[in-house]
């Protein structure tokens, strides 16, 4: 399948607020279609190379907004944590609490595979551009995204770990639970983090299992230990999301 | 782009060698233009370079006044004053930059594409530039006066009557032409290299031991790249607030270009506003702070700083912005980073009330699966643990991924350094052997990095050099072995 429509199917699946964030992939391949193979810097050029910085921002914009919300509610949730600990709650609230936190990691996951699924798309969109023109915009104009902060997800990688370790404090590993669970859970699970999740874990492994153009600035396969996991998963239709 | 740099002392007389080979004072007129200094104030190349990094990745748009973004110092020092103190200063005029920023890219892009993708390097490592461009071929013609008449393409015109406005895209499209051809030969060199490691990989069995391999290499050399990368930010920072004055000399006279002219060429016009905004922008100087809406990136510890504001101001409902503002007592915050912040922070408190709702949702749904247990006491559901389990494996794989995107873009750099000083007619062309094991270092050695730790570079490259050649049966040309690994997987 082609990296477009991948990228239309992994926007399907994403949180609706999150839809129009995307790189508009089809928009540039049509500009690169446009720019002619004979005539040098032509207008078409120009607006693509314009088109590709304005996605940048709005990629940063958007990374760096949603990575000062994660903060706050991981500090909040914290708070919140050492609150409910100290006057030794109910069940329910831990439950409440877990729901949340298991959200905001799930929810700054996705920011993190938003990072990647946009730098991929730049990635490739650029490699068209370089075939078209025969150009080299690609390589530098690559070092330049790396540097961005939306490619930067190191911040949120770590708040991601953080959480992690608060919950494996919080709710220490339970023992392995039996097929029948795990698939009425399946059916329980909130649906739109966990859908996108599933959905980018699909995509990333379908994308890198290689293709026609395969170079050597191609990744290599995944390499996912628990690929019965991603098949038990693989969830019907998808309910529309709210 | 982990490469980092230390000061430029070295990159300074490479650039004036560089600026010899063309019409120099054309050159440095190019500099400064991109610096915005139209009066021909005498500024040092070690500032352009820096300027010039600064406007092309972006960092401008990071809250350190001008001054500071203009010192030479690496872009990746930008990332670490965030995450480790609340920043200083903040860009005055951060809209301004980021529109300086937007055209420099779209005028950097083009013009310098021209000479070959090499310029473009310039901006992330200037001493790799430099060493490459000495005697290179991808050096422009002399005599060509490609950038006095570029200039008007930048936005910021010196010359405000300068007819050639629409003239100035054809040189750039002659540099451009001759210089794919000229390049013709290299990317087939590569093709061809590539060919050969193809013809001796021997797919299917080594997949799955490669992968694991990879993904352990892979682990060991993010360690490395954070452990180096902690150590130079701290240098990095140092450095940064040792060179103070000189770039406010830079800034002052960006401030004082007076009626940049408005003067675009027609190609601007069909491109969206970004650009369009630069003129307006620059002329409004201290006019545009206040109108200004500069994005921060904001840090755990900086919102420490602010919750704890808040807390003393009574609360989030009682807390103004300028109090807290006042309070925080950090640079380079403006009252709007912190409406805006309280605001998130006022909605994300009121969350938990409102997922209460949907939190009973999810019990009767569940009650509606009697097989499902319902212990909730100190436990997560069954459901709740398999989302996050999903979760964390797409983190790992994310992580995994990124680290491999960076490690192949560096892998790029260096093959195109390498190439282009194969061009070079002394040096032989099957010289580089040395290949991935030492690539990393070279590229930080190249790239003027700082001393300090180049030495645990050395020795965790040659632990992960000697892993990969035990990899690697029987590969003799070991500079691909790398890229050998990743085909080898992906050829399946």
């Amino acid at each position: 399948m082609k990296f477009g429509k991948r990228l239309k199917r992994q926007i399907e699946e994403s949180l609706p607020e999150w839809r129009d964030k995307f790189l508009c992939y089809k928009d540039l391949k049509k500009l690169v279609k446009l720019i002619s193979a004979t005539q040098p810097s032509s207008k078409a050029e120009a607006e693509f190379i314009c088109l590709l910085n304005s996605e940048i921002d709005k990629f940063n914009a958007f990374f760096v907004d949603q990575e000062e919300e994660f903060i706050i509610r991981q500090m909040e949730l914290q708070e919140w944590i050492k609150r409910r600990v100290a006057a030794t709650s109910a069940a329910a609230e831990y439950a409440r609490i877990g729901t949340e936190m298991v959200n905001l990691h799930g929810e700054m996951v996705l920011l993190v595979n938003y990072s990647s699924v946009n730098y991929t798309g730049l990635a490739k969109i650029l490699k068209k551009y370089d075939k078209r023109t025969g150009g080299l915009l690609r390589l530098p104009f690559i070092e330049k995204v790396l540097e961005q902060p939306f490619f930067t997800t190191d911040l949120i990688s770590k708040l991601v770990k953080e959480c992690e370790s608060t919950m494996d404090s919080m709710f220490p590993a339970a023992a392995a639970a039996a097929t029948a669970a795990r698939e009425e859970a399946v059916m329980v699970v909130e649906q739109r983090v966990f859908r996108n999740a599933v959905a980018a874990l699909v995509t990333m492994r379908e994308l890198r299992r290689g293709s026609s153009t395969y170079g050597h600035f191609s990744l290599p396969p995944l390499s996912s230990p628990d690929a019965d996991l991603l098949q038990s998963l693989q969830l019907p239709s998808p309910i529309p999301i709210l | 782009m982990l490469a980092l740099r230390g000061p430029h002392r070295g990159t300074t007389s490479s650039w004036s060698t560089y600026a010899g080979k063309l019409a120099e004072g054309t050159y440095i007129l190019v500099l400064m233009i991109w610096c915005g200094i139209g009066d021909g104030s005498p500024l040092s190349l070690e500032d352009c370079d820096g300027c010039v990094s600064r406007l092309a990745t972006g960092i401008l748009r990071r809250p350190r006044s001008p001054p500071k973004a203009f010192a030479p110092t690496s872009p990746v020092a930008a990332i670490s004053p965030f995450r480790t103190a609340p920043p200083r200063r903040k860009s005055v005029n951060g809209k301004k930059w980021k529109e300086i920023r937007n055209n420099a890219l779209v005028s950097h892009l083009t013009p310098f594409i021209s000479d070959g993708g090499i310029v473009g390097s310039l901006y992330s490592s200037p001493s790799g530039f430099s060493s490459v461009l000495n005697g290179s071929s991808f050096s422009l013609p002399e005599g060509h006066p490609p950038f006095a008449t570029q200039s008007p393409r930048v936005g910021v015109s010196l010359h405000p009557a300068n007819p050639s406005c629409t003239g100035t895209i054809q040189p750039i499209t002659t540099n451009f032409s001759r210089q794919s051809t000229e390049v013709a030969w290299c990317p087939d060199a590569v093709d061809n290299i590539l060919d050969y490691t193809d013809n001796n990989t021997c797919v299917g069995n080594q997949m799955p031991s490669n992968s694991a391999m990879v993904s352990d290499d892979l682990s060991k050399q993010n360690e490395w790249w954070t452990d180096i990368i902690d150590e130079d930010w701290k240098e990095i920072l140092n450095e940064t607030t040792a060179i103070e004055s000189q770039p406010k000399v830079v800034y002052s006279t960006t401030q004082s270009t007076p009626n940049i002219s408005v003067h675009e060429p027609p190609i601007h016009h069909s491109i969206p506003s970004n650009s369009g905004e630069i003129c307006t922008v620059i002329s409004s100087s201290s006019a545009a702070t206040t109108a200004a809406k500069p994005r921060m990136r904001w840090t755990p510890e900086l919102h420490e700083c602010f919750v704890d504001a808040v807390n003393q101001l009574g609360g989030g409902e009682k807390a103004t912005p300028k109090g807290v503002l006042k309070l925080m007592k950090v640079e380079g915050l403006t009252i709007y980073h912190v409406k805006s912040h309280l605001q998130k922070y006022r909605t994300a408190r009121y969350r938990p009330d409102s997922s209460e709702e949907i939190f009973d949702k999810k019990i009767t749904l569940k009650e509606e699966i009697p097989s499902l247990d319902l212990k909730m006491s100190f436990d997560l559901t069954e459901a709740l643990r398999l989302q996050m389990e999903v979760q964390k494996q797409l983190h790992e794989q994310l992580e995994i991924q990124r680290n491999l995107q960076l490690r192949i873009e560096e892998q790029g750099r260096y093959l195109q350094m390498m190439l282009e000083k194969q061009c070079k007619p002394s040096i032989p062309v099957a010289t580089t052997v040395e290949g991935p094991l030492t690539t990393a270092s070279d590229l930080m050695q190249s790239t003027d990095k700082v001393d300090v730790p180049e030495n645990s570079h050395d020795s965790a490259n040659t632990k992960e050099g000697s892993k990969q050649v035990g990899n690697k049966e029987k590969m003799p040309d070991a500079e691909l072995s790398d890229r050998k690994e990743s085909d080898a997987i992906g050829h399946c």
